[in-house]
């Protein structure tokens, strides 16, 4: 009896300290982010260094969105940076939109593949080549394409590419999620008269919300902080946030508190995002009641 | 509608391959009007893909099939008005018991106002009322598979195909809801087709069974007449717990009389000798096939009943609660034999083993059909 407690005690004191290592290893870098954040310019790479700001300050927030506002002693090293603002609308334009269409595109063709193998065995695997190669390699041929067609720094560059380079994630992750609906309940609906999109909207659809509700945030997050291509393809109209944090390293030096402060705004939608949709995630995965 | 009007369905040389796999095979099945017929057979027989092509989910590969006398073979499945019991009930777990009801009517684009008369109808019917607004997925199993049948008697369809809806109960409750089921369906008055591969489902249920193997139909026929006079040594042996002993013997005359024979066991047929001989065609070679349920102990007065030439020994001995399984052996030959609770016996007893003739069943060894 006694022993059993013991045991017991030293089991869950173990599983307290694995807990408790994952929650450092995961929190510890953003702690570290948002203590930046706070810091002022001198702080920011003191040595020893403290995890809590001695003198904190807003100013690194302030400075994103007034480059020349002269709080904290940092606006004129972020002077010639643009106020941030302009970058989050773009992401918040761009990231959605190309995050909706890619989720929407992937899980029509997903469901063809797995329904009626359209394009054969081999479309998935086909898709899923062009995230085979690194995406710069496609950056030269696309670079070209866009000049000609006059889309160099403008929004819907930015979503027909991010809509096609998740395309492969979309489908890929909606397979295993309407293969998980029984194929006799679609055909249950197709006895009762349903049309196969009427089955589609109606039927396989609300029962792989979860699955489109878990893709959307994969890609959502995928685009969300997607650099390479925003940074080659954008220059002032059409940065995204991710292009607008290297901004802030400049010819004089790399100014890590205003880049925290943008890493922690920037990661305030995502959050948001994740939060709405988690509910949706548990529901996801619960609907196979009855064993195949 | 010339010819019979009281048949429903028709099938006519039906078969379907998948990939170069036979699963059906010249299968010709008529279904009369309000019968209660089962499919019954190992998995793999070909029980489920005859029901989905009736339903229209597959397409056969050759052979028609016909409802009402009008071929229906390549009619896409929502246009046969036939209502499909699945597995696993494939509810639409996302909606409620009265939206799972009403979906096929709405389908239809039915009036609102009769799409809800239809479904309260239905559900009064099926006791479901009190669950009309419940989630499909937080049901039991026993309602989930009403809602099934329900919401495919909504749309009122000539035939009610049920593919093992009993498959998801454990067995206490297997039997319960088999009951269930029976009670239903002289409720309903409905014609339908039942799918299983246990035997007592079928036997319970059916007015026919369709006994299928390998994608062919080893027998249809009565549940009576199925146990009774098993066609072939498949049915034979598929049909009755613990199933019929089948035994290699060699036909043999002596004289007037005449034996089945295997090493040094005898059991005198004589007096059927006639029939056996005019159904032998040259043919020695036979299975005697005897039900354990029909065995006795010797000795053998009354006419018309027959006894192994040797003592039956008690081999071993498994009690059940109002009966028991005995294995026996005659000389090599292992025997299982049912005799009631109350009987008691020890192992290494010994007694004579006989049977009333007209319970004898005879094989031919190569065609392995039934010759008597």
């Amino acid at each position: 009896m006694r022993k059993t407690n013991w045991s017991q005690a030293l089991g869950s004191g173990i599983r307290w300290l694995i807990g408790l290592l994952i929650c450092i290893v995961v929190m510890l870098p953003i702690t570290w982010v948002l203590s930046i954040s706070l810091k002022p310019p001198e702080e920011w790479v003191a040595y020893p260094p403290t995890l809590v700001p001695i003198e904190p300050t807003f100013s690194n927030y302030i400075v994103l969105f007034q480059p020349g506002n002269p709080v904290g002693g940092v606006s004129e090293m972020v002077s010639a940076a643009q106020p941030v603002t302009r970058a989050f609308v773009n992401s918040l334009i761009v990231v959605p939109i190309a995050t909706a269409a890619s989720v929407l595109i992937g899980f029509l063709a997903s469901y063809a593949t797995v329904r009626f193998q359209a394009g054969g065995a081999t479309l998935p695997l086909f898709v899923l080549t062009t995230r085979m190669f690194p995406p710069v390699a496609f950056a030269v041929p696309l670079l070209v394409y866009f000049r000609m067609l006059n889309l160099i720094d403008t929004q819907l560059a930015l979503i027909l590419m991010y809509t096609g380079f998740t395309i492969a994630f979309s489908l890929w992750m909606m397979r295993g999620f309407i293969e998980g609906v029984p194929r006799h309940v679609e055909e249950a609906a197709i006895l009762d008269g349903a049309s196969p999109w009427r089955v589609l909207l109606t039927i396989t659809l609300p029962l792989v919300r979860g699955g489109l509700a878990a893709t959307g945030l994969f890609v959502f997050i995928l685009n969300w902080t997607e650099f390479l291509l925003a940074q080659v393809f954008t220059s002032r109209e059409a940065i995204t946030i991710p292009v607008q944090v290297s901004h802030y390293v400049g010819a004089v030096g790399r100014f890590y508190g205003p880049m925290a402060a943008l890493g922690i705004v920037a990661s305030i939608p995502v959050v948001v995002a994740g939060y709405i949709i988690q509910r949706y995630l548990v529901t996801g995965f619960t609907f196979g009641l009855v064993r195949e | 509608m010339a010819g019979q009007p009281n048949i429903l369905i028709r099938l006519e040389r039906l078969r379907k391959e998948f990939n170069g796999v036979i699963a059906v095979e010249g299968l010709d099945l008529e279904v009369t009007e309000g019968e209660f017929l089962c499919f019954l057979g190992p998995s793999g027989c070909g029980k489920t893909t005859t029901l989905r092509m009736i339903a229209g989910l597959e397409t056969p590969t050759a052979g028609d099939v016909y409802l009402r006398g009008r071929r229906i073979t390549h009619l896409p499945p929502q246009q046969r008005n036939v209502g499909f019991v699945f597995q696993n009930y494939a509810l639409f777990w996302h909606m409620t018991v009265y939206e799972n009801l009403a979906f096929g009517l709405r389908v239809r684009k039915v009036d609102p106002a009769e799409i809800d008369r239809k479904v309260k109808e239905v559900a009064a019917n099926l006791e479901l009322t009190d669950v009309l607004h419940e989630r499909a997925r937080r049901l039991d199993l026993s309602t989930m598979q009403r809602v099934a049948m329900a919401r495919t008697l909504v749309t009122d369809p000539e035939v009610l195909l049920l593919d093992e809806p009993l498959n998801n109960f454990r067995p206490g409750l297997r039997e319960a809801m088999r009951g269930e089921l029976k009670r239903w369906q002289m409720h309903l008055g409905r014609t339908m087709i039942y799918v299983t591969h246990d035997q007592e489902e079928a036997m319970t249920l059916g007015d026919r069974i369709l006994v299928m193997n390998a994608g062919r139909c080893a027998q249809l026929d009565t549940p009576r007449h199925i146990y009774e006079h098993p066609a072939n040594l498949f049915v034979a042996s598929f049909i009755g717990r613990p199933p019929m002993n089948l035994i290699d013997v060699q036909y043999t005359v002596e004289g007037e009389r005449a034996f089945l024979v295997r090493d040094s066991l005898r059991l005198e047929v004589t007096p059927l000798r006639d029939k056996i001989e005019r159904a032998l065609g040259g043919q020695t070679n036979l299975v005697l096939g005897i039900r354990p349920e029909h065995l006795s102990f010797g000795p053998f007065s009354e006419e018309g009943w027959v006894q192994f030439s040797l003592p039956a020994v008690v081999d071993l001995v498994q009690p059940l609660a109002r009966k028991k399984f005995l294995d026996l052996k005659i000389g090599d030959t292992l025997i299982k034999m049912v005799v009631p609770g109350t009987a008691s016996f020890r192992q290494g007893e010994s007694f004579p083993l006989g049977f009333p003739l007209h319970r004898i069943h005879l094989f031919h060894r190569t065609t392995e059909e039934a010759i008597l």
